[in-house]
């Protein structure tokens, strides 16, 4: 008799999506202000027009978040932060929050941890410390935040209510076929979105062979944590991958400097909509070659 | 007026002078001024002093070069890394020293907002949200910097409480019994300033170079205590000065302010 093999996860990026990004779902995207964030995930997102009932961001949202939002796919974002660090604000969250039709459930970074940390366990939720500062996200966001007391002591103390996302977008730089996936950079919040979530769709830089991952070090995290796996070469761009390419600043910039929502429009046909694969997008953002600029290894040699 | 050295790098000098040697520091995001202070003053007084970059987690970052970005895969350049779950922790804790805080609006008792301008539910103006800020409730001090030094962000009282400084004032936040320590120093472009011991209301410590006593006045959004006469911010001694240069060789610091 035929000895089984083992199941790849490894799956086209269009059925991966299809598969496991609901409609109306609590979406997380991993990623943090303009690095790691799962950028090739998001696009085929926006090109199925997936509706989000909650995006969810990590330790703080940039891109990942405001081109969802652009798009005008995203109900509510439950967040502690959307925008661009160092180079500005986040110009379609901002619109939105300020135009009335975009809901915020306002939450600090501990929280995002708290919950999905309280997630991952299955507990209901999880406390804060004594004397944490966070009366006025309780006030604005009551859903997310409430006052409980500790049965040990008497004390109150805010709990910050558990988040379990249907599914987590994440990027890895390596991963092999069965999902077993190298982080080599920083994880930021995305080791606690992906133990917290339902199903994770996994994008990474290439897929290589088990020994491959194991050889490359990093931060590893099994396969069966992983309901899908895409093969995603510069699937960060324009934002960096931890130890493969950097974020592409001048990109970020022209993104940032968009007007209205025409070009905001004429952007997503030319570099979400349009490009079909990974080849077409390196050419509409121009070329391999500039992509190849970005490579880790070239910074040195400033 | 042509000065030897950028705003940014006298703040980052501010910052250095006021760490303290075995100190743990944590910065956020925006850090470029806050981690080129703590590096430096490892390399001066403080050789004991641990920093956290954190967004990435790498501690005591080489800064060589100095990144824009503080989530930038160069801060692990580091002699080690913490998760941002292991970096939450600690902050909660109270485990941190001085924690390293800001925004877009911060008022007369230090108490800072990173979300709205005008009500919540209907802001004038939506920024980014509040990251870390809450842990000011919790760490031992908080340094607050801005290179924003104008009536938009120095507000009476904020619209949104993001980060704790000294509440209403004298002694309300003693009465509310966070457990850090509040507020210890706001670095901004044009001056130093801290809060007056009774009242907690914000104070010139200092006036950078060039800068004259009625624009800080006029860029301030409420009365400032104001001793008299105030004193000017130390320049950058030629050591400094070499080696901020030396952590940040692209000179981020001479184009950020």
């Amino acid at each position: 008799m035929k000895r089984p093999s083992r199941q790849s996860k490894v799956l086209p990026i269009a059925e991966a999506v299809r598969q496991f990004v609901r409609p109306g779902a609590l979406v997380a995207v991993g990623g943090m202000h303009m690095h790691n964030n799962p950028m090739a995930l998001i696009r085929e997102v926006i090109r199925q027009r997936i509706p989000i009932g909650t995006l969810m961001t990590g330790g703080a949202g940039g891109l990942n978040a405001d081109l969802l939002i652009g798009a005008g796919l995203v109900a509510e974002v439950l967040t502690c932060y959307v925008g661009f660090e160092y180079l500005g604000l986040a110009p379609r969250f901002r619109q939105g929050v300020e135009a009335g039709g975009l809901r915020v459930r306002e939450v600090d970074e501990a929280f995002v941890l708290l919950a999905l940390r309280a997630g991952a366990h299955g507990s209901p939720f999880m406390p804060y410390p004594a004397g944490m500062g966070v009366q006025e996200f309780a006030r604005v966001n009551p859903r997310d935040y409430q006052r409980v007391t500790d049965p040990f002591t008497g004390e109150q103390v805010w709990a910050a209510r558990a988040a379990v996302p249907d599914v987590a977008l994440v990027h890895a730089q390596l991963v092999d076929p069965f999902g077993n996936a190298a982080f080599l950079g920083s994880l930021f919040a995305d080791r606690e979105m992906i133990l917290a979530a339902r199903h994770t769709v996994l994008q990474a830089d290439a897929v290589v062979s088990p020994l491959a991952v194991r050889r490359a070090g990093g931060t590893g995290l099994p396969g069966f944590l992983f309901a899908a796996v895409v093969e995603a070469p510069y699937g960060c761009h324009p934002t960096s991958s931890h130890g493969r390419y950097l974020h592409d600043e001048a990109h970020l910039q022209a993104y940032l400097g968009l007007k209205g929502q025409e070009e905001f429009e004429a952007y997503l046909k030319v570099h979400v909509l349009d490009p079909e694969g990974p080849a077409a997008y390196a050419r509409s953002v121009g070329g391999r070659r500039h992509l190849a600029s970005l490579r880790e290894a070239g910074r040195r040699r400033r | 007026m042509a000065r030897p050295f950028s705003t940014a790098e006298l703040m980052a000098c501010v910052v250095s002078r006021a760490l303290r040697d075995g100190e743990v520091a944590l910065t956020g995001a925006v850090n470029m001024i806050p981690v080129s202070g703590c590096r430096l003053a490892q390399l001066t007084h403080a050789p004991s002093l641990t920093f956290i970059h954190g967004g990435s987690g790498g501690v005591n970052s080489q800064l060589a070069p100095l990144t824009a970005s503080s989530c930038d895969a160069e801060s692990l350049r580091a002699e080690a890394r913490l998760s941002l779950q292991e970096i939450v922790a600690l902050a909660c804790r109270g485990r941190v020293d001085v924690f390293f805080g800001g925004g877009i609006q911060i008022d007369q008792h230090g108490n800072c907002n990173m979300v709205c301008v005008g009500p919540w539910h209907a802001p004038r103006f939506r920024g980014p949200g509040s990251l870390g800020l809450p842990y000011t409730s919790q760490a031992g001090r908080t340094i607050i910097y801005t290179t924003a030094h104008t009536p938009r962000t120095f507000v009476p009282r904020v619209d949104f409480m993001s980060g704790v400084g000294y509440l209403d004032g004298g002694a309300s936040r003693a009465q509310a019994g966070p457990p850090g320590g509040g507020p210890s120093l706001v670095v901004s472009n044009l001056a130093v300033l801290d809060f007056e011991p009774e009242t907690r209301r914000l104070r010139v410590c200092s006036l950078h170079p060039g800068v004259e006593a009625a624009e800080v006045k006029r860029q301030t959004g409420f009365p400032l205590v104001m001793p008299d006469p105030i004193p000017s911010t130390p320049a950058p001694t030629p050591m400094e000065l070499r080696l901020l240069r030396r952590l940040d060789p692209r000179g981020l610091l001479r184009r950020l302010a």
